[in-house]
């Protein structure tokens, strides 16, 4: 069984040249994002710090909170969400935008979506590593439940693949979507514990954290790494399963559908 | 010339196609009255027949000539071929190696260099870094582009481009090469010979072509088998001297056709 996998795995990435093509595609799409502009790359770390800037004076000076460093709960929750969501906004327009190779060359177009969730990771992994420098600052110690974060994000990776995969194929039939994503997103972002306490998603509306899968992932990266406990297991394994179903939708839709695309974009 | 048609026939078929056909179904532009009705009723919709009933083999070396008029199916076909839009249900296309479609303005990211569009397309080509490495001077060789290495390709000219697309397409060792219109007057006498080199090794080195052109002095030069299309349809197949005058017969018809509706 072991051995298969193997092979499989082998026949797959390889022996051939498929990982350092996801990892060119990953690292033009990065760079392209800042290439025009004077401050490059920096404007990766930009974006996410003004946002954080500005709910934070929001949150702190207008509206009141009691969430002990809100500082640090804001930059995770923050940069957890922007990497979901711009993850898989970034899906919907990825066949149109790399049209220009479907058209003309054959390969495995999976490809394209691995190497755009990759690009984003190498900005959420930048910021990541931000968030935790300056946890230590704070004098957050090193604890031992870090290690549950591998499990975390590769669901949230999941996660934002599947949707990206799904919402490329819709996108293919119905161009709306793009439109009704950004209202998603925007109520995604107020239905997940970011700038407010876990407590109300928990347990004042504790549906929310079942429409919307990141608020679990969100409130478990915390609980990990901001006060070393373990992770709520009912968030975390329901989250898995949502991630799973999204990717299994996503990629069943994306074969079937997936070949119209050059005729319909 | 008998020798070169006898020993294609005992080499491999790489592309096949099998009874295909294309209905495009286009949905006409509306106000936002309609398009809100036509979310329960549904979109005005019109069909277009772009090909019909093709059925062809190619075999490993063939170079085949694609003509017909502006709408005659052309591009859709190589498009079909390249798996880029499939066919109608009931058609099937089978093919063998790697494929690389080459039009005018093609296949580049205008706001990567000439360098980075090397390396983004020689890679889902399949070729490792490694040998992208070893081939990157022959391809800027071949497609004179030694000032415009770090250059933007939204900078380029078409010529520059199709240099670019056909010198990597060339070095990255494409199987097939379906080229779309895509000498329509570009390159100076320099890069023309270098690309009719290109077509002159192409029978020996494997390498399979599909020419969709109007300029018949090339496909009568170099194809061994032209196909003449008409409204989708197969007009014609076969040795380009006894195709063409069946095209020339048929694009008389339509002119003549045409002059007639402009003079009642």
């Amino acid at each position: 069984m072991l051995n298969r996998l193997r092979r499989e795995y082998r026949e797959q990435f390889v022996d051939n040249n498929r990982l350092e093509r996801i990892s060119l595609l990953a690292k033009v799409d990065f760079s392209k994002r800042y290439y025009d502009n004077n401050l490059g790359i920096l404007w990766a770390l930009l974006n996410p710090l003004f946002r954080f800037v500005v709910y934070y004076f929001a949150f702190t000076y207008i509206f009141e909170n009691r969430i002990p460093s809100f500082a640090l709960y804001l930059f995770c929750g923050l940069i957890t969400w922007m990497f979901f969501a711009q993850g898989s906004k970034k899906g919907i327009t990825i066949l149109k935008r790399k049209k220009y190779l479907i058209e003309n060359i054959q390969f495995n177009q999976i490809d394209l979506f691995i190497a755009a969730i990759l690009a984003g990771l190498y900005g959420y992994a930048f910021n990541f590593s931000a968030y935790f420098v300056v946890s230590m600052l704070y004098g957050t110690p090193i604890y031992l439940t870090l290690l549950w974060l591998p499990v975390i994000l590769l669901n949230l990776v999941v996660l934002t693949m599947g949707m990206s995969m799904l919402l490329a194929t819709i996108n293919i039939y119905l161009r709306d979507i793009n439109h009704l994503w950004d209202m998603v997103v925007l109520a995604g972002f107020w239905l997940t514990p970011i700038i407010y306490d876990k407590s109300i998603t928990m347990e004042v509306v504790p549906i929310l954290q079942y429409i919307n899968p990141v608020a679990g992932i969100v409130i478990n990266l915390r609980e990990t790494s901001l006060y070393g406990n373990a992770p709520y297991m009912h968030l975390l394994i329901y989250d898995w399963a949502f991630a799973i179903i999204i990717y299994a939708i996503g990629s069943m839709a994306y074969r079937k559908y997936a070949h119209m695309a050059v005729e319909k974009l | 010339m008998k020798n070169k048609s006898q020993e294609i026939l005992s080499r491999e078929v790489v592309i096949k196609l099998e009874n295909i056909s294309k209905t495009f179904v286009m949905s006409e532009k509306s106000s936002i009255r309609e398009r809100v009705f036509s979310l329960f009723v549904g979109h005005k919709k019109r069909k277009l027949h772009a090909l019909k009933n093709v059925e062809m083999e190619i075999r490993k070396g063939e170079f085949i000539g694609v003509i017909g008029r502006n709408g005659s199916g052309k591009s859709t076909l190589l498009k079909i071929v390249m798996g880029a839009i499939p066919p109608d249900k009931g058609g099937k296309v089978t093919t063998h190696g790697r494929i690389i479609r080459l039009s005018l303005g093609m296949g580049f990211d205008p706001n990567l260099s000439a360098r980075e569009n090397i390396y983004v397309n020689a890679s889902i080509l399949g070729l490792t870094f490694k040998d992208i490495n070893e081939k990157f001077d022959e391809i800027i060789d071949f497609a004179e582009l030694h000032d415009f290495i770090e250059t933007k390709v939204k900078f380029f000219s078409r010529g520059m481009r199709s240099r670019l697309g056909f010198a990597i397409a060339v070095h990255a060792e494409a199987d097939i090469f379906l080229m779309d219109e895509f000498f329509g007057g570009v390159g100076d006498a320099n890069f023309k010979k270098k690309s009719v080199k290109v077509f002159q090794q192409a029978f020996v080195e494997g390498r399979t072509i599909i020419h969709v052109s109007h300029q018949l002095n090339t496909i009568e030069k170099y194809c061994d088998r032209v196909l003449v299309l008409h409204k989708g349809e197969v007009v014609a197949l076969g040795k380009p001297d006894e195709v063409i005058p069946i095209y020339e017969e048929v694009l008389g018809k339509t002119q003549n056709k045409k002059l007639k509706k402009t003079t009642t």
